[in-house]
């Protein structure tokens, strides 16, 4: 590993990060136009943690994601920036190195496991063939290997269920496959876009349990995406809320659920209902819709949704696009000052 | 498996008595009497009922259509003639032989042109259809999608014509197409067999090239192949073992319809290249009026498209282990 | 005998013409639709010229003799090739009507009485099997034959009266229907069936005697003149009593021939190789060169054509023995001078005519008035032009003895049609403007020439109602005797070279389903058949066949002769002494040779 001072704030890798995105700019070109989908986003991930991950739709959580593995359409897609996997560039590298990267070092869970796992093969095929893949174990080691993660995953009679077909599973079981699949090559980074999105809601702790007991025993960084915040409370270490195919606050779990600094997340968090709290007090939305990512407005992206414009000042607000401040630990793109933020934050939660 | 197959097996069947059945009644619907072949220049009514007799023509239409079905499973006898074994198909009494060892005789040339176009269109139209999918918008795409309208828009009688007379008559090119069994030499037979196979291909390529192309596209973007290649597959494994897989229900499909039509409809690929199949057969039985050879090839059509029919749908079940057959 | 017959068997063919074509005017009401181009210089009236007809005569005792007279630059031995459309229908002899099938029976199957080829168009009959052309006593009553020393059976075995006997006796079994009738109507009766029931019940027929095992003896209950022609008919090939298998015979013919079938596939292919009990020396027809046929069956009229104009490989050691050039190949193969070495012509032996129903088309001067103007030129250019048909004027066709060239109402001279003279007639015609109900093949080329008629007798104030009319049942609808029509096309072909087997046929017995097309029935006409029948001088009888044509087309004019249409054949450029028979209208395999280089 490269001795990088954390000073260094030009491109190039950040620290001694394990993943490190830096200034990540993903744009599609459509018959529309171009969407930028993700327009200068930078975040690290730490070995061993939980990097969660929230936004609306849309807001370039998965792409950002896709990005990493390089899954995105190559054709159709103009990448910039910089993304360092230990020591690994992998925006422009190798597909060689890409595929050695899949699966084995860097791993990924689908949203929905029905689809995402093939209908035509075993689920046992489907898992072993990673491990032979990438550990050029045999058949019947790779078997065997299938086998185990299916028990370390939880999956009754793994002997036998390694031949049967996803159909034959439940959704919650198909996702511990997925998870199994997934894990099987002890990955050191593990990508969970939406895992349990599609589960109910019993299976959906379940899996977030599951997760982070493998994550416990394997050392394993996790990037989980969701909109749910609740998921994150439990499971992430650090959290990134993005917004507009940009980060709008980072920082710890704690940091940002119980001190959060942007209006956007403000929203987020009066948007779900709290356990406890009075069912009488009606839950508020966030106004408006999300921005087109064809033409996103000028300035803060939030700004045509924001309560707190006039605070700030309309000219910043629809002027400069705000940088995520400060560079490193809990920091927001607001241009409202931290005194305002506070304050702001008091009467949100002083609201009953 | 087994119960989808008995039942499957046993409608076929049925179907297939029903066809026999149309099939023998129309041919007494044709105005033209197919005594009078077997009747002299000058056909004296007495001389047309002694040939209509022996040609079993004097019975009622029912009790000779119930010989017939009994002859194909237990055998018959014909006067003079001697025993016809089952399966006895009839005796043409135009060939002079029992309709079944000449249907046999004529079947490999058929078999052999149908799997050989069938191989290359097979292979040629979804690989074409593969490339073209990944290569979506680009050159090599357009021209696979140009080339396919163009084959899809030409006849065999057309192509086969034109490719006749100048590969093999004007600039020597090739052979004529002949047919040479493959167990006495499979080198000879490939090449006897060369032209119309690649013929037909060319008319049948266009269809899967489309096909393929369109479902691979659609394949393609499936999640779990984004689950493949997110596992580390190579690129040709995601293409081959993963987004060919779906393709292959679709192209079944047509490929079932398409065998069938082609050992059915063999007639126009072998009058055009002159070969001696069942196609031809089947002309030289409806201008003979050769009533057991005409139900033998219309039956033997019949039979493959059925049977191909059931195939194709135990093909589902091998291909997608979620289709279950009922 | 002739393609005429196949003819009737083709009528139920004919549902595709692109596939009859290589035999297209065998097809009954079918005219061809080869197209053509004209040798431009050939005016039609010349045209008949260009083919001398045939010249056939009977032959002594010495032209019986073998060998055959070998065709210039003969060379023996080498494997010659055939392809052609169809399979022969039939391998017993006793079943065989038709040209084609007659003229590959010449490969395997003999005769008492055969065609001895003379020099170009010169025919001879002479014995086959017999030492000369027949014995005839008794005002043509009894016709004895002596077969030759050494004529054997495939396995050796000598060919005896007792096997020519058995060969007729057996003809009157009920499972045979195809052949010829004349021998067995002549030996009995008109209803030969019911007179005797074959030899196989042991009985058998008086009116053949043997007295020693090489002579045969006739007993025909009236005289017959041609009784040598009608005995050259493959339909009384002989077949031997010890190996006839009944219906079975016809799938294993045992040969009497210079070749045996070593290898047959029904419909696909066959191999012939010499007869080793065949000897030259006793057959003065059969040249019998090469070493072994391959006969190869299942290609259409164009793929023949192609196959010889390009001439690769073994192609050039093949021939076809009845694939006419391809319609639309006519044209390219007529004016490629390279190819002109390897193209046959001939004229059709078949009568071919628009017939007049009489029984309603009963008024002599519409009938000839019609002749008058007939659109001969115009027909002519529709069905292909010069090069594929020549015009003919009489009843009898040129090729049969006794023809007589006439040309009664100035065809050749007025080939647009003599229209002042037809209005002429027109005018003392009883009804000035009469309906006419002509009934066609409904085929592309039928139906222009339908309208060119339609159009010309317009003029003379005929109105036709033009009725097309289904191919495959064509022949089965135009014979009934209510046939609701006019006018018609039909045609004949003689079975054999005189008039015996055309007038007395078509204008003969009227029933459904027979061949008297015009209905003709006048006494007179009738009773000179009868008389001329009755004739025992050949010679005598061929003129008077002749003189009855003209007769009956100037006083009765039962019918429009229609055109004659010339064959065009290619063969391999290996391939030596092919020419169309004549009287076959085929290429008899008797001269076939295969050239060295």
């Amino acid at each position: 590993m490269t001795a990088v001072t954390l000073s260094d704030a030009g491109p190039g890798r950040r620290g001694d990060s394990f993943l490190s995105v830096q200034d990540l700019r993903v744009s599609f070109s459509t018959e529309d136009g171009v969407v930028r989908a993700v327009n200068g986003l930078s975040f690290e991930v730490e070995k061993g943690t939980t990097l969660g991950i929230v936004g609306e739709s849309g807001s370039g959580k998965s792409v950002t994601n896709l990005a990493i593995l390089g899954l995105h359409d190559t054709d159709r897609t103009e990448m910039h920036g910089e993304i360092w996997f230990e020591d690994q560039e992998l925006i422009g590298a190798s597909r060689a190195t890409m595929e050695r990267l899949r699966g084995n070092r860097i791993a990924m869970i689908f949203q929905d496991p029905l689809t995402s796992l093939s209908p035509y093969h075993t689920v046992g095929r489907q898992i072993s063939e990673v491990y032979r893949k990438h550990k050029g174990a045999s058949k019947k080691e790779s078997r065997d290997r299938a086998v185990e993660m299916l028990e370390r995953v939880g999956i009754p009679h793994a002997t036998t269920r390694v031949d049967d077909y996803p159909h034959h599973f439940s959704g919650g079981m198909r996702q511990r496959v997925m998870i199994a699949m997934a894990l099987v090559c002890d990955p050191d980074l593990l990508i969970a876009d939406e895992p349990t999105t599609a589960l109910d809601v019993t299976v959906q702790a379940q899996v977030l349990d599951l997760l982070k007991d493998l994550q416990q025993q394997m050392g394993t960084s996790i990037i989980l995406i969701t909109h749910d915040l609740g998921v994150i409370a439990r499971t992430a270490h650090q959290v990134l809320v993005m917004y507009a195919g940009r980060a709008a606050e980072r920082g710890t779990v704690r940091e940002v659920l119980t001190e959060p600094r942007h209006p956007y997340t403000w929203g987020l968090l009066s948007s779900i209902p709290r356990l406890g709290g009075s069912v009488d007090v009606p839950l508020t939305p966030i106004r408006g819709t999300p921005p087109s990512m064809l033409a996103p407005p000028p300035g803060c992206p939030f700004h045509p949704r924001c309560d707190y414009v006039k605070y700030a000042g309309p000219e910043l607000c629809t002027g400069e696009r705000p940088d995520l401040s400060p560079a490193t630990g809990h920091g927001d793109a607001c241009y409202l000052t931290l005194a305002q933020k506070q304050e702001f934050l008091g009467q949100i939660k002083g609201r009953p | 498996m087994l119960r989808f197959l008995t039942r499957r097996t046993l409608g076929a069947a049925v179907i297939l008595v029903i066809i026999a059945a149309v099939t023998f009644f129309l041919f007494f619907a044709i105005p033209a009497d197919p005594a009078r072949l077997a009747c002299g220049k000058v056909c004296p009514p007495e001389t047309l009922a002694q040939a209509r007799h022996n040609l079993g023509f004097d019975q009622p239409i029912f009790v000779q259509f119930v010989n017939w079905l009994v002859g194909v499973f237990v055998g018959r006898d014909y006067e003079g003639l001697g025993h016809c074994p089952a399966p006895c198909l009839g005796y043409s009494f135009v060939n002079h032989a029992p309709v079944f060892d000449t249907i046999t005789d004529r079947m490999p040339l058929t078999i052999s042109l149908t799997v050989g176009s069938a191989v290359i269109f097979l292979l040629f139209g979804v690989g074409t259809g593969i490339i073209a999918a990944l290569n979506q918008g680009r050159p090599l795409d357009k021209i696979a999608s140009v080339s396919s309208l163009i084959g899809a828009s030409v006849q065999i009688y057309f192509v086969g014509t034109l490719a006749m007379y100048f590969l093999v008559y004007q600039w020597h090119v090739i052979e004529r197409p002949q047919y040479v069994p493959f167990t006495d030499n499979p080198l000879q037979w490939a090449y006897g067999l060369l032209l119309p196979w690649v013929v037909l291909a060319i008319i049948f390529t266009a269809n899967y090239t489309r096909m393929a192309r369109s479902t691979m596209v659609e394949q393609l973007s499936e999640d779990y192949v984004r689950t493949a290649r997110a596992k580390g597959m190579s690129g040709r494994t995601v293409v081959l073992r993963f987004a060919l897989r779906g393709t292959l229900t679709p192209i079944a499909t047509i490929f079932g319809i398409d065998i069938g039509t082609l050992i059915g409809g063999a007639i126009i690929t072998e009058n055009t290249f002159s070969l001696q199949g069942i196609g031809r057969l089947s002309i030289q039985a409806v201008l003979n009026s050769d009533l057991p050879m005409l139900m033998a090839t219309v039956l033997l059509a019949a039979t493959a498209i059925v049977v191909f029919n059931v195939v194709v749908d135990a093909m589902y079940a091998v291909i997608d282990p979620r289709v279950r057959l009922s | 005998m002739s393609a005429r017959t196949r003819s009737a068997l083709a009528v139920f063919a004919i549902g595709s013409l692109a596939l009859t074509a290589a035999c297209s005017q065998g097809n009954a009401g079918a005219p061809p639709a080869s197209s053509g181009g004209a040798s431009a210089s050939a005016s039609p009236t010349s045209m008949t010229d260009l083919f001398a007809p045939p010249k056939v005569t009977v032959g002594t005792a010495d032209d019986s003799k073998g060998p055959s007279i070998p065709p210039e630059g003969v060379v023996k031995g080498g494997t010659v090739n055939m392809i052609d459309r169809d399979d022969y229908p039939h391998f017993d002899p006793a079943r065989v009507y038709d040209n084609v099938t007659a003229n590959f029976h010449k490969l395997i199957t003999r005769q008492l009485t055969g065609y001895k080829r003379v020099a170009k168009g010169e025919y001879k009959v002479v014995g086959d099997l017999a030492t000369d052309a027949g014995q005839v006593s008794d005002g043509g009553k009894t016709w004895k034959f002596t077969l030759k020393d050494g004529v054997k059976w495939q396995d050796g075995s000598a060919i005896t009266s007792a096997d020519v006997k058995w060969t007729m006796e057996r003809l009157f079994a009920p499972f045979i229907t195809e052949g010829p009738p004349y021998i067995q109507q002549w030996l009995t009766a008109e209803d030969y069936k019911k007179a005797y029931g074959g030899p196989y019940s042991g009985k058998e027929l008086d009116t053949i005697e043997t007295p020693d095992d090489k002579t045969v003896v006739f007993h025909f209950t009236s005289p017959h003149a041609d009784a040598n022609y009608a005995l050259a008919m493959t339909g009384y090939g002989i077949v031997p009593k010890a190996k006839d298998t009944k219906e079975k015979y016809d799938k294993e013919p045992f040969s009497s021939g210079p070749y045996i079938i070593a290898k047959h596939t029904v419909d696909k292919s066959m191999d012939l190789e010499r007869n080793p009990n065949w000897d030259a020396a006793t057959d003065p027809i059969r040249g019998a060169y090469p070493d072994k046929w391959h006969l190869e069956f299942g290609f259409q009229a164009l793929q023949v054509t192609d196959r010889f104009v390009a001439d690769t490989g073994d192609d050039k050691k093949t021939l076809s023995f009845y694939s006419h050039v391809a319609a639309e190949r006519t044209q390219q193969v007529v004016e490629n001078a390279d190819l002109q070495s390897r193209l046959l012509k001939q004229p059709s032996p078949y009568g071919d005519y628009y017939y007049f129903n009489l029984d309603r088309v009963k008024d002599i001067k519409l009938r000839q008035a019609i002749n008058y103007a007939w659109p001969t030129q115009q027909i002519m250019q529709i069905s292909g032009g010069p090069a594929s048909s020549v015009i003919n004027t009489t009843i009898l066709n040129p090729s049969v003895s006794g023809w007589q060239d006439y040309d009664a109402f100035g065809m050749k001279q007025h080939p647009n049609g003599d229209l002042a003279k037809a209005k002429e007639l027109m005018a003392q015609a009883s009804d000035k403007t009469p309906t006419l109900v002509y009934g066609y093949n409904d085929t592309p080329t039928e139906e222009r020439i339908t309208v060119a008629i339609k159009n010309q007798l317009a003029k003379i104030g005929v109105k036709i109602v033009a009725k097309p009319m289904n191919t495959k049942t064509w022949y089965d609808s135009t014979s009934k005797v209510d046939n609701g029509l006019d006018m018609y096309w039909g045609g004949w072909g003689a079975d054999w070279p005189t008039a015996a087997t055309v007038f007395p046929v078509i204008f003969g017995p009227i029933h459904d389903g027979g061949y008297n097309q015009s209905h003709l029935n006048d006494p007179a006409v009738t009773a000179e058949i009868k008389r001329i029948e009755g004739l025992a001088d050949a010679t005598e009888a061929n003129k008077a066949w002749g003189d009855l044509d003209k007769k009956i087309m100037e006083t009765i004019t039962p019918l429009v002769p229609a055109l004659n249409n010339v064959g065009l054949q290619l063969h391999g450029s290996l391939v030596g002494g092919a020419e169309i028979d004549p009287i076959q209208w085929v290429v008899s395999p008797d001269t076939i040779f295969v050239k060295s280089s």
